[in-house]
């Protein structure tokens, strides 16, 4: 099992919903984030006075699952969200020790 | 004696008893089978568990009327079957220890739930015998082995009363102390002592005790009625706003039952009905909500709304959904509650906290109120009836000078609000003071809900009223759309003060520039009109509902423009900043020209900012702040600089766009045609000539892998050549290709360069043609060949950089201009521009732009022009690294530097023969 961590643009997000149902995902975690990497956050002036944003809003997705899945659905995210322009984003894949379904104690690929 | 929590139950016992009686009895209330499995034999208890599970079966199916108080009865005949039987309760009485059963609390008010705790006392005069031990195991013990949440004490007459008074919980459980069985002179020797102790030394202290347990209880759970899971009990709107008032009732008049509140007159007789008709309903929830849970649960979680609404068997007339409905309903009762807790408040502050002197009335400034111990009233009611106004100037007075309405306003208010009829919606008096209670609609004392309370906004604008409790049924909508609409425009009224948050500030002074608020103030209280029906789009419907009420409150028809269009686009902004790349410009110029007017940007952004504010914490958080206040940036800047946005622009575009069609009508289909229109950003179809639009679709479509494609044509008229290219977008392009002319000697008129979506870019350059015409094309495959070359060694090129001039001399006349480099980081949120002026020299579009790529700057827009010799040369550009414009200023003063002194030194003829 692996743990796919994607940070994405946000209105990239239905696009990529859209997309992994497509072939078969269905479940993930969504979360709204703010961060910098090489898009940094900037600043507006507005009657004199400066609003500075430190963090890019992004959006992480969280998803996992089973091995001979990764890459296929790696490949859904990216292309899904890629416009070959900075800030759109990172793929993270981690390992998952266990995943245990809480209403039936089903463990392993079976849980996800 | 008694508290209301497991924890407590027997920590507060008499030391001896509870380690004696009860060793291990925290196992057993936590629900594990009992130890004392003789007792499960009880006959007594079967009995009761068959009673109450025919009961519940009955009630459930809708055969049962007055459920809670068959609950108590089959309680208090279990007890008295228990009693009768008990072989220690006779030891006891035989020896001299008579002893009173007496329910308390919820069980003594016989507002037995079905799993309510079940309070009891056992009384006894002066000692307390040890047999008691025996009697407690035979009276509960059953009953806990039966799941029951029974907590009990055993306490003679003058500790409890003792005890009454030192802790308000055991207080107010003993307010509600209902005789069961047993002696029932200790009882009535009990209660005598407990109100003549009370009325005589301990009233004040326990009113304050009421009003201050009240203050608490709402710090703590907060206003139930408006939560995703309300807290049917304590929470404000809860049973707790009832049980106060009766427990205030209890101990001014010592009224017995609930029914005498009416009598005593602390409630009037519609109030009292709406009282039984809201608690009928809450205890019909909470009974639901208990057999649902299988225990005593008093919250009632989003996950449990639609089960219980379908116990409930809501009425399903209009189509809503059936939890809606159910959600509604609820509401509406809690919000009962809440008005009931309120007149209880008020009363117990007039009878206890209001000094003597404050009582008499005092006039106001508006005839015919007056202030009654520190609360607006009516001077009487006759001069209601003949100026029907004052139900609105009520409103108004108790805004401006914050004094409440008292509760006999309320009343009258509510009673006489059929007087706000036609005449008076459309009085402009009327009409003027509705819109100064708009503005005072704050946070801290809100005049606006006590309007809504009272019925009389409704009725002043009677399209309100089908959003009165009104549920949206999700996790996202916390308030019911009538609430939710006053929140909105409270929160807009607050931004008046720009607090100590850099936000704040910023939504302050949009707010000060915004120079009639009354419009702001009407579309923030209207934005939802059109939510009375679901199935329909809201925006759009309420901009048609609110239009006869703009009217009738005497907008102009500029005005009216204006407020009916931020309701229709009340979602407008946050819609775009969640859903589109706030990042792009195209993003900014779609949104400025939608909205067009910085006027209206600004009360858009704020009734944006209010909507999401007072919808509920998922609605709004720094994150789709965030996301909202850059897109009204970046679209400020868009509508102010008037460039993309306006209709002039729009007017040109759109031509543009026919004329395109029409000359690629014979090879292109139309859709298509349009297709690739639509992605085109409208700086470049506003800037470049249809023809090279047409000939940039072509070449775009004949790209394919190359990184490039060009198309070089011969203007009739004059000997010029237009070079037309597409490509991938690549940093640095512009500026090889600048330099690969200037390499072979084409000499730069004129250049535009856009990019195309994200990924491809579109470049005009209007060149003169090599000097040598024989071999002409031959020089362009030349230029092509140094092209590829360049763009696959990125310094291929720098040897032509020594062949730039150091000085240039100019042929006119006077003093030549010094070089000039303009940065403007301000007029667009999406690139810097950056301006260099000077005179025309070879290889100049060069020089400017490979200092600018090799200092990190990619350039996504150049417009070059040149008149006679003097250049003027204008760039968009982004930094390479983050692909967005540059933020440091020290960086902007480098490449400031840097391109000046790679331009030559200027000098006139004149000064040339000067000097010589």
């Amino acid at each position: 099992m692996k743990k796919i961590e994607a940070i994405i643009k946000p209105f990239k997000l239905d696009d990529v919903k859209e997309a992994l149902s497509e072939i078969g995902i269905y479940g993930m975690t969504v979360t709204e984030v703010n961060g910098y990497g090489r898009q940094k956050g900037h600043k507006e002036i507005y009657r004199g006075a400066e609003y500075v944003v430190d963090f890019v809003p992004k959006i992480k997705l969280e998803i996992v699952v089973v091995d001979d899945r990764l890459d296929e659905t790696v490949e859904t995210i990216r292309s899904a969200t890629n416009s070959g322009k900075i800030g759109d984003g990172k793929i993270f894949v981690l390992p998952v020790e266990q995943a245990i379904r809480v209403r039936t104690g089903e463990s392993g690929d079976d849980a996800i | 004696m008694i508290t209301t929590s497991n924890e407590d139950r027997f920590r507060v016992l008499d030391g001896q008893y509870e380690r004696d009686i009860l060793p291990e009895t925290g196992h057993i209330l936590k629900g594990q089978k009992s130890r004392y499995q003789t007792d499960m034999d009880s006959p007594e208890a079967k009995l009761l568990i068959e009673q109450r599970q025919a009961l519940v079966d009955n009630y459930l199916q809708g055969q049962e009327t007055n459920f809670l108080e068959k609950m108590t009865t089959r309680l208090d005949e279990y007890f008295y079957r228990v009693f009768e039987k008990s072989i220690a309760a006779r030891k006891m009485v035989i020896s001299g220890s008579p002893f009173a059963i007496i329910a308390l609390g919820g069980y003594g008010r016989k507002e037995q739930c079905i799993h309510s705790d079940i309070d009891l006392l056992i009384l006894f005069d002066k000692s307390i015998p040890p047999d008691v031990e025996a009697f407690v195991q035979e009276l509960l013990y059953p009953l806990w082995d039966a799941r029951f949440e029974v907590g009990y004490a055993v306490r003679n007459v003058n500790e409890c009363i003792k005890m009454s008074f030192e802790r308000f919980d055991i207080l107010t459980t003993v307010l509600d102390a209902r005789f069961i069985c047993g002696a029932s002179l200790i009882y009535s020797a009990f209660m005598e002592k407990f109100r003549q102790q009370l009325a005589s030394k301990h009233l004040k202290p326990t009113l304050n005790y009421l009003y201050e347990n009240g203050e608490k209880r709402l710090a703590d759970f907060g206003d139930s009625s408006y939560l995703v899971s309300p807290d049917l009990k304590s929470g404000f709107g809860g049973l707790r706003d009832y049980h106060t008032l009766l427990w205030y009732a209890k101990i001014k008049s010592n009224i017995k039952f609930r029914r005498d509140l009416e009598y005593y007159g602390f409630l009037s007789h519609f109030e009292y009905e709406n009282l039984e008709d809201a608690l009928t309903y809450i205890w019909d929830v909470r009974n639901r909500l208990h057999y649902i849970s299988q225990r005593k649960n008093d919250t009632l979680h989003f996950e449990h709304q639609a089960e219980v609404a379908g116990l409930m068997d809501c009425a399903d007339m209009s189509g809503l959904p059936q939890v809606e409905v159910f959600l509604g309903e609820l509401h509406e009762k809690m919000d009962f509650l809440k008005q009931i807790y309120q007149i209880t408040f008020e009363d117990i502050v007039s009878t206890c906290r209001v000094k003597k002197d404050a009582v008499a009335a005092q006039p106001t400034k508006t005839d015919g109120l007056v202030v009654k111990k520190r609360r607006l009233c009516f001077a009487n009611t006759v001069s209601i009836l003949q100026h029907p106004d004052l139900l609105l100037r009520i409103f108004l007075e108790s805004g401006q000078t914050r004094i409440p309405l008292s509760v006999e306003a309320r009343r009258i208010a509510s009673e006489f609000r059929h007087l706000v009829d036609d005449d008076v919606r459309t009085d402009p008096g009327c009409v003027k003071i509705f819109k100064r209670i708009l503005g005072l609609s704050l946070w801290k004392f809100n005049v606006l809900n006590v309007m809504l309370s009272t019925g009389i906004l409704a009725q002043f604008i009677p399209e309100f009223l089908p959003l009165v409790h009104k549920i949206q049924y999700n996790q996202y909508h916390l308030f019911p759309v009538d609430k939710h609409s006053i929140r909105c425009v409270q929160i807009l009224n607050n931004f008046k003060d720009p607090g100590d948050t850099m936000m704040g500030t910023l939504y302050n002074s949009v707010f000060k520039e915004i120079r009639n608020k009354n419009v702001l103030l009407v579309a923030g209280l209207l934005h939802d009109i059109g939510k009375s029906d679901p199935a329909k789009e809201h925006s759009r419907r309420g901009a048609r509902i609110a239009g006869p009420v703009v009217d009738r409150l005497g907008f102009s028809p500029a005005e009216k423009e204006d407020i009916l269009f931020l309701i229709e686009n009340h979602l407008f902004l946050a819609k775009t900043a969640t859903r589109r790349d706030i990042f792009d410009e195209e993003t900014a110029v779609y949104t400025a020209h939608k909205i067009g007017k910085i006027r209206l940007l600004r009360m858009l952004f704020l009734i944006t900012v209010a909507d999401s504010k007072a919808t509920g914490p998922k609605a709004w958080n720094d994150w789709t702040e965030n996301l909202i206040k850059d897109l009204f940036f970046k679209t400020m800047s868009i509508i102010k600089t008037g460039e993309l946005a306006s209709k002039k622009t729009q007017r040109l575009i759109e031509k543009k766009k026919k004329d395109v069609l029409a000359l690629l009508r014979e090879s292109w289909r139309e859709e298509e045609v349009t297709r690739q229109l639509s992605v085109m950003s409208r700086r470049y179809l506003l800037y470049v000539p249809p023809q090279n639009i047409v000939d940039h679709i072509n070449l775009f479509r004949n790209l394919g892998d190359r990184e490039y494609i060009w198309q070089i044509t011969k203007a009739n008229e004059s000997d010029m050549r237009t070079v037309s290219i597409c490509g991938k977008d690549k940093p640095g392009f512009y500026s090889k290709l600048s330099g690969v002319f200037f390499q072979n000697n084409i000499d730069i008129v004129g250049s535009q360069a856009y990019f195309l979506g994200d990924s491809h870019f579109l470049d005009i350059f209007n060149v003169r043609p090599p000097q040598d015409r024989l071999f002409e094309k031959e020089k362009w495959e030349k230029a092509g060949q140094d092209l590829s070359m360049a763009l696959e060694e990125d310094h291929y090129l720098d040897s032509v950089l020594e062949k730039i001039p150091t000085e240039v001399t100019i042929s006119s006349g006077g003093r030549p201009e010094p070089n000039q480099v303009r940065i403007d980081n301000e007029t667009s949120s999406f690139f810097t521009i950056i301006e260099v002026l000077t005179y025309d020299f070879p290889g100049l579009l060069f020089a400017v732009t490979n200092t600018l790529y090799r200092a990190g700057i990619n350039v996504n827009v150049a417009m070059v022009t040149t008149k006679v010799d003097q250049v003027m040369d204008v760039f968009y550009v982004r930094d390479i690294e983050g692909d967005q414009k540059i933020e440091s200023e020290e960086k902007l003063n480098q490449i400031k530097t840097a391109i000046i002194n790679r331009l030559p030194q200027i000098q006139s003829k004149e000064v040339m023969n000067e000097k010589n």
